[in-house]
């Protein structure tokens, strides 16, 4: 029986791809004509970029329109991203097609391209609402059950979350925060959740998915922001005075502050290393797939559809093999930004320094 | 480089979602969730502990028990032996007492045959003293009826009353 269902899958797996090869070269074949290569990079970033709407599959021309919110050189504006997306110009505000605001809304204004203050619910954004509405409703439910059932210990789903909570929770925050855990773990935990569902999401590839949310800069600096707003503002003390008087010969604090200002250094580069360490490596596992995925179009248009055939199975395989990886990696790099947070935050709280010198 | 371009609306929306989901989280999910886990640890920790000391309570109870039936026995045994004793001891008391009693019945009865005896014999002496008087005096009257066989015989008699004195 489960062979059975296997093959299944299986045969159905082979059959999408070769629909979706298919379908593509044709369409690539009739939408461009003769001239069938295509632009890598383009693809690229344009995948791993944010946009006004967001992609389905098997369609390359329409987008589920989100909403597009400017703030133009005469006020708001709110207005339906599909009325923008193919070359559609509504209230003023157009796509740029070129320049440093190639994709984005833009304005024009006494003839140059401006661009407006832009709040709209992008892909991205739109994708972190989602992952911020999972993560709630997700959390919600595994307190109900814990209302409605008491002691019984959750099943299932609800289970797992219980056993990720209590990872981080007891087996991370707890340890290195000691009576302060209970202090920042709602930050921790949902600094956490947020990060991993979205990372999660992002390896999605149809609509609820596929916004690459953490591989994009501005979210991982929201998140390390945070955390650096954290350890300044929450910094004790001793905290400080390591930072502005560390414990090292005077020949290195005085009369050059070399010491100093390598701590005060390090304050801005431990969260820049968090920002960069998310974003590179969600970009990278996403960037390796689609690459992987873009070679058969390449080698296709290249050598031909056998070659692309043969290719489509070693790409696909190795995709599928980034795409696992991915997903373990998902839930490391969202476990590493909780775990160094945890840690920068009991950094700025130190209690004995010489007696944690000392161990 | 627009992948490292930071886009001021998805800063501002991630920003705004993050601190919702934060505030929304930490005021209705994480204290409660963080709370129950670990009131469910504590209760298991607690069943575990209570269950251990049951367990050792109840192999005490064993031993307990084994002791007590021990004693018991002992006691038993004790008790037994205490009760033969005082068995014996009574079966002991009751013969003596008994002998004791036996021979004072017998003394009583010695006594009183002795006495009866002794009343029959003085009966019997006063009787035969009487008859032997009357037969007397019926000899006397007979062999003595002249005076002066009587004053020879009274002063016969006198005499002899007077040695004797």
């Amino acid at each position: 029986m489960n062979k059975l269902i296997s093959a299944i899958i299986a045969l159905a797996i082979v059959g999408l791809m070769a629909l979706g090869y298919t379908s593509t070269m044709h369409h690539r074949a009739h939408s461009n004509g003769e001239e069938a290569a295509i632009d890598p990079k383009e693809v690229i970033f344009d995948h791993l970029g944010d946009a006004y709407g967001w992609e389905v599959p098997f369609d390359h021309s329409s987008r589920i329109p989100l909403p597009i919110i400017v703030k133009g050189a005469n006020g708001w504006h709110v207005f339906s991203s599909a009325r923008v997306t193919n070359g559609g110009t509504c209230e003023g505000f157009y796509m740029a097609k070129e320049g440093d605001y190639k994709g984005r809304v833009v304005e024009m204004v006494n003839g140059a391209e401006v661009r407006p203050l832009d709040f709209s619910i992008t892909k991205n954004v739109a994708g972190i609402f989602i992952s911020a509405v999972i993560v709630l409703c997700m959390m919600l439910s595994l307190k109900r059950w814990y209302k409605n059932q008491g002691f019984k210990a959750p099943r299932g789903f609800k289970g797992m979350l219980e056993v990720t909570v209590n990872y981080v929770y007891n087996d991370t925050i707890r340890p290195i925060l000691g009576k302060d855990a209970p202090r920042y773990a709602p930050y921790l935990l949902t600094a956490f959740f947020l990060i991993l569902t979205m990372n999660l999401m992002g390896l999605m590839v149809v609509f609820p998915g596929g916004a690459n949310i953490t591989g994009n800069l501005a979210v991982t600096m929201v998140m390390a922001l945070c955390t650096f707003a954290i350890t300044t503002f929450t910094g004790n003390r001793e905290y400080w005075k390591e930072i502005f008087w560390p414990d090292v010969p005077l020949a290195l604090k005085f009369p050059i502050p070399m010491m100093p200002l390598i701590e005060i250094l390090g304050m801005f580069t431990k969260p820049i290393a968090l920002m960069i360490r998310l974003f590179a490596n969600m970009l990278g596992g996403h960037m390796v797939v689609i690459v992987l995925v873009l070679l058969i179009f390449i080698f296709s248009t290249m050598f031909g559809l056998a070659m692309g055939a043969v290719t489509s199975l070693f790409s696909v395989l190795f995709a599928l093999f980034m795409l696992a990886l991915d997903t373990l990696v998902s839930f490391i790099q969202a476990y590493v930004f909780t775990i160094l947070s945890t840690i920068f935050i009991s950094m700025a709280h130190p209690v004995h320094h010489h007696a944690e010198a000392k161990e | 480089m627009e992948l490292f371009k930071l886009e001021f609306g998805l800063v501002f929306w991630m920003f705004v979602a993050f601190l919702c989901l934060f505030f929304l989280l930490s005021k209705f999910a994480w204290p409660a969730i963080i709370k129950a886990i670990e009131d469910r640890g504590e209760l298991i920790d607690k069943g575990v502990a209570y269950a251990q000391e049951a367990k050792s309570q109840l192999d005490n109870a064993k031993t307990e028990a084994d002791k007590l039936v021990a004693e018991a026995r002992s006691q038993q045994n004790d008790i037994l032996r205490e009760a033969a004793k005082m068995r014996n001891q009574i079966i002991e008391n009751a013969r003596g007492e008994a002998q004791v009693e036996a021979r004072k019945v017998f003394d009583a009865a010695q006594l009183s045959i002795e006495q009866a005896r002794r009343e029959s014999e003085e009966q019997l002496r006063r009787e035969v003293s009487e008859i032997a008087l009357q037969i007397a005096e019926k000899v006397l009257r007979s062999h003595i009826s002249d005076d002066k066989a009587q004053q020879e015989l009274v002063k016969k008699y006198l005499n002899e009353v007077e040695t004797k004195n």
